[in-house]
């Protein structure tokens, strides 16, 4: 069994590729390798990344983790408690609308269902546009226009998270299997029935989980708005930035802790319950 | 010689296997049949320690295989390859790498290991895999997805990784149940070819009454856990069939061909 040197000349005289990337190939991959490994040298060297600053700034690390413990909720806990509850809601609100919205868009981004490529092609432009802003700088825009407050967050929650659920919904719809709408055509259903029994019970799964998925981190980047002015938890970890009372916000912090690991154990529950089940037929 | 000694395996209530006490002497081809739920599968995969014994112990040559760990049982899986209905290639790899799968515990120590993570095979294992495959014409896709392949050609690669390994025996589990008839033959063929050439055990689940009469020298028939028959398939007669299954062959054929239907490989999520 066991091949002799001739034979293992003759194969690879016979399949050369077989026998992995010829001598040209891997020195192509060693010069590629150095290039990239000189380019980041030379980012770490234009951004000024050197040891010693970094050893520098471990140390305020350390002071400012000396300064959190223990860990106090401080006088005013009872802002911090409302605080982290209207972060939630607005997590909740905007991430729930977005995904609402998303499905009808998704649809109209997907190329199986869309045909009219001048219709497809501008949803999913619009998509791209409203993705490439972020989602702070969209709350900076809305506390100018509807002013301070959770109203602005939800707004900028909502329309970053439309922008990337609808793209990943269209994203979905298209790698569904086609065979199972063709299964509801071929007994007469219309392109309707098509997306609703053949489409939609493949998706919705995906889609759940995508939304939930958001609504977690909309939780946690909730703290990020405050910091605009967009209503939630941030402002309170601003302030209390502000005047340095880092017992506070690691209190903050874990409190956003348990509030995230809160919803990853009951958003883990849903999914379970409603799409985990082999036997539990969904929609 | 391997020799199975009262080996059961309970899953929660149910008694899959009971009882079951075997010895197969190097170079045999057998062939196991049996209804789905029988216990078949189970048995092989306790051969091949994919599941464990709940009770009994499996020796190979007098060493106990039951009892191994670590080094020890990658060392056993490699010298009994294993052959499953559904193929269980890698699809996204090409066919070549595929086979050079069962090279993976043949490099000792922390830098084979290394050198097998980075797909790092001597040409000789490289002839060797090109050698293996060409033996079931199949050198030709050998850069090919597997994905691409055939089922019987898929099955062929599985076998020609088995070659690989080098084992002693092969477990083929349903290894024709997910094809045609003409590519279920090739399959037999080349696992006939690898018992008389290479003189290598094959234990092989069948659903067939036919294909064991043709392809070996001894059948062992399961029923509910428990093996019921052992010897050579003319001693399967029609009376026999009829008291361990209660019913004719024809119907146990059609019976089986239904409970073995190819399953859809790519299962859509929950539906």
């Amino acid at each position: 069994m066991r091949p002799d040197a001739q034979t293992v000349t003759q194969w690879q005289a016979r399949l050369p590729a077989a026998f992995g990337p010829g001598r040209a190939t891997r020195a192509l991959r060693w010069v590629a390798g150095a290039a990239f490994l000189l380019w980041l040298g030379w980012s770490f060297w234009l951004f000024d990344i050197t040891p010693a600053r970094l050893w520098n700034g471990l140390e305020g690390l350390a002071t400012i983790l000396r300064l959190m413990v223990p860990p106090s909720p401080g006088e005013l806990w009872l802002d911090i408690l409302k605080g982290m509850a209207e972060s939630v809601a607005m997590a909740f609100l905007g991430t729930f609308l977005a995904a609402l919205l998303a499905v009808p868009l998704g649809f109209l981004g997907a190329r199986n269902i869309v045909t009219v490529t001048l219709l497809r092609f501008s949803v999913r432009r619009l998509f791209d546009g409203i993705r490439g802003v972020d989602q702070l700088i969209w709350a900076l825009a809305y506390v100018r226009a509807v002013g301070l407050g959770p109203l602005a967050g939800v707004l900028a929650i909502f329309t970053s998270d439309l922008a990337v659920l609808a793209k990943l919904y269209a994203e979905a719809i298209e790698n569904a299997e086609k065979r199972q709408s063709e299964g509801v055509m071929a007994s007469g259903g219309g392109r309707l029935h098509a997306l609703r029994f053949g489409v939609l019970p493949q998706v919705l799964p995906v889609m759940l989980a995508q939304a939930l998925y958001f609504f977690e981190s909309n939780t946690r980047s909730a703290a990020i708005l405050g910091v605009v002015g967009a209503g939630g938890i941030g402002l309170q970890i601003a302030e209390r930035i502000k005047v340095r009372h880092w017992d506070e916000v690691a209190f903050i912090i874990l409190l956003m802790v348990l509030t995230v690991a809160a919803i990853d154990t009951l958003s883990g529950a849903l999914r379970r319950r409603l799409i985990g089940r082999r036997e539990a037929a969904i929609t | 010689m391997l020799e199975l000694q009262n080996i059961s395996r309970r899953f929660g209530a149910t008694q899959a296997v009971s009882g079951v006490s075997l010895k197969v002497p190097a170079g045999q081809m057998v062939g196991v049949i049996g209804r789905s739920g029988a216990g078949k599968s189970t048995l092989l995969r306790m051969i091949n320690r994919l599941t464990e014994p709940s009770e009994g112990r499996i020796l190979h040559d007098g060493v106990d295989v039951t009892a191994l760990r670590g080094q020890g049982l990658r060392d056993w899986r490699t010298r009994c390859g294993m052959i499953f209905q559904q193929f269980n290639l890698v699809q996204r790899l090409d066919v070549l790498t595929n086979v050079l799968v069962g090279r993976l515990n043949h490099r000792p120590g922390m830098l084979g290991t290394v050198a097998t993570l980075f797909k790092h095979f001597p040409a000789e294992e490289r002839a060797m895999a090109l050698m293996a495959l060409d033996r079931f014409d199949l050198a030709d896709q050998a850069l090919q997805r597997a994905d691409t392949l055939s089922g019987g050609q898929q099955q062929r690669v599985a076998i020609a990784r088995a070659l690989m390994q080098e084992s002693r025996i092969i477990l083929a589990d349903e290894p024709i149940a997910s094809l045609d008839p003409r590519n279920a033959r090739t399959v037999m063929d080349a696992l006939r070819d690898v018992n008389r050439r290479d003189g290598i055990t094959v234990l092989c689940n069948l659903h067939h009454l036919d294909t064991a009469r043709e392809y070996c020298t001894r059948v062992i028939a399961m029923q509910g856990g428990r093996m019921m028959f052992d010897g050579p398939p003319e001693g399967l007669t029609a009376a026999r069939l009829r008291e361990i299954y209660g019913v004719s062959e024809a119907e146990f054929n059609a019976q089986s061909a239904v409970e073995h239907a190819p399953r859809a490989t790519a299962e859509a999520p929950a539906a």
